[in-house]
């Protein structure tokens, strides 16, 4: 069958978030909130309306959208290092009759459901204490933000359990690469506060489009077909990077 | 007439100038347990990564029960077990789930892998500690349920990759009887440092050095090849074990000597000259005399040159 081992491996890693479920949704939800809390709540009178909307309210999406990407990225990222390096068990499904490729796509899958399902949390939670609402149709559009989203940043995460030997350099990574193409993005500010040749570097990225695209999906209803486009393509792309790198990495 | 499981042709294997493994020939026995012995850096977990298609070669051919390694690594897979070096277990899924996730990688149906586990379980010793994490079980137990995994899917060739490295000498022997039970239902390649795991378990044996094939056949084989040279333990009633070793030094037919105590143990050019010796010791007071067996390890220093954990 198609898939199979992905499946079985795919099946594996959920089997091991349902146990651990708790602790992880506490720590996820745990830091959004707090930049929610300080940003938010702590700075919203001093810096008014953005775009026409109150703070909270301009960064309630990003942070949604944050929480899922990093979540994909963290768990494609430290899980294939783990699985990898520590644990040796990316050997022992080596020796199994799965391909390659299916342990690429079950580790991006597990990525992606961990993006979505703690996505989703920190949703309800910001949704439950603030008071930040969309409309419930407006959840299609986002979603066609969110998946190829996640499933980018997951890809990215298994570009650098392949790549990065050592859990230091990880971090190091995530800190100088992973969080400022975040933050660059328009998470916190609008995008309009880039001066004119900045703005369209900014704008070529794939994070930006997937910010300011998921927000707008989110916020407004609005499917921006260009951002969308430019999400999709590059999670294709970083999809046949991850499996090549990982092929590659697996045959030295 | 024995069917080959698994043939080597010409194996080559280079990181950039160095060569891990040199035209490497071999064939290995259906049904047997087969050693491979080398000192570190030999070439034996390069080879076993090539076979079990971890790893490509850069030249030469291998097959495993007929299909060549480089066009078939998928059904290759599906017919092999591999007890690598490391445990590689998954300290998150329980002993029974990690042979459930074993199985269900090898495609197999529910009903057919839950008894095949329940049967694993009880040969390994491990039915009792089936819903434990294997970050709570001793040395011994992870390394048996790293054995049951291989097991799951029936696999007719199984890889070990030195299965008792790091393991007490109990456990090591619990592993041995288990690697035992399995002659014959299936092709076992061993890779070890222990020499007496080999001679323990193993129908045939394989030295390598620097990548390539030095010795291969049976134990005994490999012991006749050694040289004629007899070894003899003198022991000596008191102190004149120093008087009598430099006694014996000055015999032609002696090849080495040495002395600790009151025991003297002398290398012989042949088992003849035996005589000559025990005329020389006339009115020695000596206690015991007798012929030291050579053992494998004689011969792997005697073809390697060095001992083997260098």
């Amino acid at each position: 069958m198609i898939l199979r081992g992905a499946m079985a491996i795919w099946r594996r890693d959920m089997q091991v978030l349902r146990r651990s479920i708790i602790s992880e949704l506490v720590a996820v939800v745990a830091y959004p909130l707090t930049i929610y809390l300080a940003f938010g709540i702590g700075m919203q009178s001093y810096i008014g309306l953005v775009d026409g909307a109150p703070y909270s309210l301009f960064i309630a999406p990003g942070l949604i959208t944050m929480t899922a990407v990093s979540a994909a990225y963290n768990e494609s990222v430290w899980s294939l290092w783990f699985h990898r390096r520590v644990q040796f068990t990316i050997e022992s499904y080596r020796v199994t009759p799965v391909s390659v490729s299916e342990i690429v796509i079950a580790k991006i899958f597990t990525g992606f459901m961990h993006g979505l399902i703690k996505g989703c949390v920190v949703g309800i939670v910001i949704f439950a204490i603030t008071p930040f609402r969309f409309p419930v149709e407006h959840l299609f559009q986002y979603l066609l933000f969110l998946i190829p989203g996640s499933a980018l940043f997951s890809c990215a995460g298994i570009i650098g359990g392949t790549v990065m030997d050592k859990p230091e350099t990880i971090g190091k990574v995530e800190a100088v690469l992973v969080m400022p193409l975040i933050f660059m993005s328009g998470l916190f500010f609008p995008l309009s506060s880039y001066p004119p040749s900045l703005l369209l570097w900014v704008r070529a990225l794939p994070t930006t489009a997937l910010f300011e695209g998921a927000r707008r999906a989110l916020v407004a209803g609005d499917l921006l077909p260009l951002p969308a486009l430019q999400v999709l393509i590059s999670s294709v792309v970083a999809f046949a990077a991850a499996v090549f790198i990982f092929r590659y990495k697996m045959s030295e | 007439m024995h069917t080959a499981s698994i043939v080597i042709r010409s194996l080559t294997k280079s990181y950039g100038t160095l060569t891990a493994l040199d035209s490497f020939d071999l064939e290995v026995e259906q049904g047997s347990i087969f050693g491979l012995l080398g000192p570190n850096g030999a070439g034996k977990t390069t080879l076993i990564r090539i076979l079990t298609t971890l790893m490509r070669q850069s030249s030469g051919d291998a097959l495993i029960e007929g299909l060549d390694i480089q066009r078939s690594g998928l059904e290759i897979r599906s017919m092999i077990g591999v007890v690598s070096q490391e445990n590689s277990l998954d300290r998150y899924l329980t002993a029974r789930e990690n042979l459930e996730l074993h199985a269900r990688l090898h495609g197999m149906e529910k009903q057919l892998y839950k008894r095949r586990i329940d049967e694993l379980l009880e040969l390994m010793g491990l039915a009792g500690r089936q819903k434990d994490f294997p970050d709570t079980f001793s040395g011994g137990m992870q390394r048996r349920l790293v054995i049951a995994r291989a097991l799951v899917h029936q696999p007719r060739v199984l890889f070990l990759d030195e299965p008792t490295t790091g393991l007490d000498p109990q456990s090591r022997r619990a592993v041995w009887e288990h690697v035992r039970s399995l002659a014959g239902s299936m092709t076992i390649f061993l890779t070890t440092h222990y020499l007496e795991e080999a001679e323990q378990l193993c129908d045939r044996i394989a030295i390598m050095d620097h990548g390539r094939l030095i010795a291969l056949g049976s134990i005994q084989e490999l012991k006749d090849r050694l040289s004629g040279a007899t070894v003899y333990e003198i022991e000596f009633a008191d102190q004149g074990g120093a008087q009598y070793a430099a006694l014996l030094a000055s015999m032609p037919c002696v090849l080495d000597i040495k002395q600790v105590g009151h025991k003297v143990t002398v290398t012989l050019e042949c088992w003849e000259c035996l005589s000559e010796i025990v005329t020389a010791l006339n009115g020695a007071p000596v206690r015991r005399i007798s012929l030291q067996e050579r053992t494998l390890e004689d011969v792997f220093i005697s073809l390697t040159g060095k001992k083997v954990r260098e």
